[in-house]
C-alpha cells in the first residue's frame, strides 16, 4: 500500500471511530504543484489526502486555530513536527489532543525548485509522532550554492552587509504574512500592533523594517524550526531564511540547542548555564 | 553636521539597579571624571533589557548604547543577567550580522564596588563610539 492510500486509511479510521474531530493534511497538489492544506472532518473528505508532502505551509499553525475543538490529527513532516513541539514546550497545546501522523518529507518543489529552506534541511523526518506513515527518508545533502552564499555574506565587510540587507528589506513593505504563518509566532498582541505605546513606526521606513526584522528574528530565536512557510509566504521574495539560518546557528553553536527536536530540553532562551560562553561582555 | 574633532557622542546606559547604576553612582561620590555622554536608564535588571530598548535607543538617535548588569552570580533576581546574558549573545550576533559595527552596544558587567570600573568603561565606550562616528545605520530618519 502506498503512503497516500495508507494516509487516507488511518484517516478514515480515526474520523470514522471519533477519535479525532479533523484530520489535517495536504490535499492533492493544484497546477502549481503545491499542496493546499486540507481540513477533513468527514472520511469522505479524508479520501482527498496526499502524501505528497509539497504543501507551502506548516501545519503546526492551524492546531493553535482549532485547539478548543477536541482532539485532532496532523499530518507531520520535520518542520511541523519540531513546531508542535515548541507549541507543547510553550503550553500553547495539548498533548493528549494531539494524534500525529508522522511522515518523512521530500521538500517543498516550488517554481520547479526545491524551496529555499527545505534545500538544506537537516530533519526531513518528524521528531515527535503517535505513528509514521510509509518510512523515514534519508536526509538531503545540503544545497552547497546556499552554504557558499552564506559564507561569503559573513565575510564581507559590516557595511557591505548593511548596504546588502538594506536593499533587501527596503522592499518589504511589512504586510506581516511572514509572521501570519508562522505556528511560532502567536502574541495575541504582537510587537509591531501595539498602540499603546506604539513601539514600531507604521509607515515604510528603512529603520523601522530593519528593526522589524531583527527583533522578529530574536523573537524565532531557538524556536524557529526552519521551515521556510515565512519565505514562500512573502509577496515580495525577502530572503527571511538568510536570518533565521544565522540565528539558528548561533543557538546551535552558543547553546547546543536546535529548536524542536527534543521534547525535553527547553527553548534555549529561557534556559541558561551559568559558565554561558560570554566573551562580548566586557 | 559636527566634524570628527569635535563629534561628542550620545550614549544611552541601561544599568542595573542593583550593580551598575551602585557603581555609577560610586563613581559619582568618588569624583571620578569620566566624559559626559551618556545618559542613563535605570532598569530592575539586566533582564528587563528588552534587545528593542536597544534598537529603538539607536533608531531614536542615540550614538552607542551601553547596557551594564551585575557579574554572574550576583544578580539580585539570582538569575536574571543570566538569561539576559543568552538574549544578548544572540542579539550581539545578530547586530554584527547586520552590519552594525562592533562597538556601537556593548555589554558589560559592573559592580556596586566597581566605581573606578565604571568611570574607565565610559570613557572607553565613549572613545570607541567617537572612533566609529556618528550613529547612521539605524537611525530614523523621516522623510
Ligand atoms: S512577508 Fe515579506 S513583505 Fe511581508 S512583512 Fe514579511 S518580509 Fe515584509
Ligand atoms: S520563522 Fe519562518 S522558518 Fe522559522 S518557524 Fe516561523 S515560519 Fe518557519
Amino acid at each position: 500500500m502506498d503512503r497516500s492510500e495508507k494516509l487516507r486509511q488511518r484517516a478514515r479510521e480515526l474520523l470514522e471511530k471519533k477519535e479525532v474531530v479533523m484530520v489535517i493534511g495536504f490535499g492533492p497538489p493544484s497546477d502549481s504543484g503545491i499542496s493546499p492544506v486540507l481540513f477533513a472532518t468527514t472520511p469522505e473528505e479524508a479520501e482527498n489526502l496526499t502524501a505528497s508532502t509539497s504543501c507551502a505551509q506548516n501545519l503546526a499553525n492551524y492546531l493553535l486555530k482549532v485547539r478548543d475543538r477536541g482532539r485532532v490529527a496532523v499530518v507531520a513532516r520535520g518542520c511541523d513536527a519540531r513546531s508542535i513541539t515548541v507549541l507543547l514546550q510553550e503550553n500553547q497545546l495539548k498533548r493528549e489532543n494531539l494524534h500525529i501522523l508522522g511522515i518523512g518529507c521530500e521538500g517543498v518543489i516550488e517554481n520547479g525548485r526545491k524551496s529555499t529552506a527545505c534545500a538544506v534541511c537537516r530533519h526531513p523526518n518528524p521528531t515527535i509522532y503517535d505513528e509514521l506513515i510509509g518510512e523515514p527518508v534519508p536526509a538531503p545533502e545540503p544545497d552547497p550554492e546556499i552554504l557558499k552564499a552564506d559564507q561569503e555574506f559573513e565575510q564581507l565587510s559590516p557595511d557591505e552587509r548593511w548596504e546588502r540587507l538594506s536593499a533587501e528589506l527596503d522592499r518589504c513593505i511589512r504586510c506581516y504574512a511572514c509572521r501570519q504563518v508562522c505556528p511560532n509566532c502567536y502574541c495575541p498582541v504582537c510587537f509591531v500592533d501595539a498602540s499603546m505605546p506604539q513601539l514600531l513606526g507604521r509607515t515604510h521606513n528603512l529603520s523601522d523594517n530593519m528593526v522589524y526584522h531583527i527583533i522578529r528574528a530574536l523573537h524565532m530565536a531557538g524556536r524557529c524550526v526552519e521551515c521556510g512557510a515565512c519565505h514562500r509566504a512573502c509577496p515580495v521574495g525577502i530572503d527571511l531564511m538568510r536570518f533565521n539560518r544565522r540565528v539558528a546557528k548561533t543557538v546551535r553553536e552558543r547553546f547546543g540547542c536546535d529548536a524542536g527536536t527534543d521534547l525535553n530540553q527547553a527553548p534555549a532562551l529561557t534556559g541558561f548555564k551559568p559558565d554561558d560562553p560570554q566573551e562580548f561582555i566586557q | 553636521m559636527p566634524d570628527a574633532e569635535n563629534f561628542e557622542p550620545k550614549i544611552v546606559a541601561f544599568l542595573c539597579n542593583w550593580c551598575s547604576y551602585a557603581g555609577a553612582d560610586l563613581a559619582g561620590i568618588s569624583r571620578l571624571h569620566y566624559p559626559p555622554s551618556i545618559r542613563v536608564i535605570r532598569v530592575p535588571c539586566s533582564g528587563r533589557v528588552d534587545p528593542f530598548f536597544i534598537l529603538q535607543a539607536l533608531q531614536q538617535g542615540a550614538d552607542g548604547v551601553l547596557v551594564s548588569g551585575c557579574h554572574p552570580g550576583d544578580c539580585h533576581y539570582l538569575t536574571g543577567n543570566f538569561v539576559a546574558r543568552r538574549r544578548f549573545a544572540v542579539l550581539n550576533d545578530l547586530l554584527q550580522f547586520c552590519g552594525i559595527e562592533p562597538g556601537r552596544v556593548t555589554f558589560a558587567w559592573v559592580s556596586a564596588s566597581e566605581g573606578e570600573r565604571f568611570a574607565k568603561l565610559v570613557t572607553e565606550v565613549t572613545e570607541k563610539v567617537k572612533k566609529l562616528g556618528p550613529n547612521r545605520k539605524l537611525k530614523k530618519e523621516l522623510p
